[in-house]
């Protein structure tokens, strides 16, 4: 099967899981979104890999979304009434690896997970149309959108952990 | 009680704090640590009663903190608050010695499910 056909077959399950990831994080009720367009506004995403460590392949993951709902989400998340640009970054790094972590669980169980990290870009970045497939969310009235992609690029990533003997050591 | 929680993100730290409140955990010395690393230390200076950790965490990781500090003969409670929630993940979990696996999202039903059996609130 290739990656586009195995995406697209995951698609109702990849747009289930955003939609109860956002409800669930947002204590708000949310549901599927078709065709809608991310506004012409500053947009936050979350940025992840999964790595299969047997090939070195990696599938993608990005959670975008307006400015708007990244400041939402970060004054729900963090229970502040006005978040800075650094609180809403990191509003949006734990949404996507909160979707990232359950992506993994649904489609790439035996890899690893990156880190996730996130970034503000000017206006709504156009998608690649590469291998994979995006599905949509509103909740609170705004759209949030997930993207699975084939054969991403882990440059900028950072993985968790590495065991460091030498922290271990050190600590004792 | 003393309850350290370990989590690189900001933001999930004060959801696990609040979300333990709303699950009938008040009034409890809370610890908070940004990565396994500064956990294991913090674990070992201050000692507490319960300890819930993310998993995918930059320097050492969750299970990486686990497997030190049973290393080093600490029985805390552990438990693991992570958004990877699989069946393999969970026994990874076990066989390192956490006493539960909290996936994210959670609610605080779910931390009151996993948590009573452990520690009272």
């Amino acid at each position: 099967m290739s990656l586009v056909d195995e995406f697209e077959e995951a698609r109702e399950d990849l747009e289930a899981l955003l939609v109860e990831c956002l409800a669930t994080v947002l204590h708000e009720e949310a549901g599927p979104a078709w065709g809608a367009e991310l506004p012409p506004e500053p947009t936050f995403s979350a940025r992840l890999a999964i790595q299969n460590p047997e090939d070195g392949a990696c599938t993608g993951v990005v959670v975008s979304t307006s400015a708007t709902v990244g400041r939402l989400f970060a004054a729900r998340m963090m229970a502040v009434a006005e978040p800075s640009t650094d609180d809403m970054l990191d509003a949006i790094c734990e949404l996507g690896n909160i979707i990232g972590g359950n992506v993994k669980s649904l489609l790439r169980n035996a890899c690893r997970l990156s880190l996730p990290t996130a970034e503000i870009t000017e206006l709504p970045v156009p998608r690649s149309g590469g291998a994979g497939v995006t599905v949509q969310a509103m909740v609170l009235g705004q759209l949030v959108e997930l993207t699975v992609g084939g054969n991403a690029e882990p440059e900028g990533l950072c993985w968790p952990g590495s065991s460091s003997e030498e922290i271990l050591e050190t600590q004792q | 009680m003393r309850i350290l929680v370990a989590d690189d993100s900001k933001t999930m730290r004060m959801i696990v704090v609040r979300t333990l409140r709303q699950a009938g955990y008040e009034g409890n010395e809370i610890l908070e640590a940004e990565d396994g690393a500064q956990a294991l230390a913090m674990a070992t200076a201050d000692v507490p009663d319960l300890i819930l950790s993310d998993w995918n965490m930059p320097n050492m990781s969750g299970i990486e903190f686990l497997r030190a500090l049973r290393a080093r003969g600490a029985a805390v409670p552990f438990c693991f608050v992570t958004s990877e929630g699989s069946d393999e993940m969970r026994t990874l979990a076990e066989q390192a010695g956490a006493v539960g696996l909290i996936a994210k999202p959670f609610t605080a039903e779910a931390f009151s499910d996993v948590l009573r059996t452990v520690v009272s609130a």
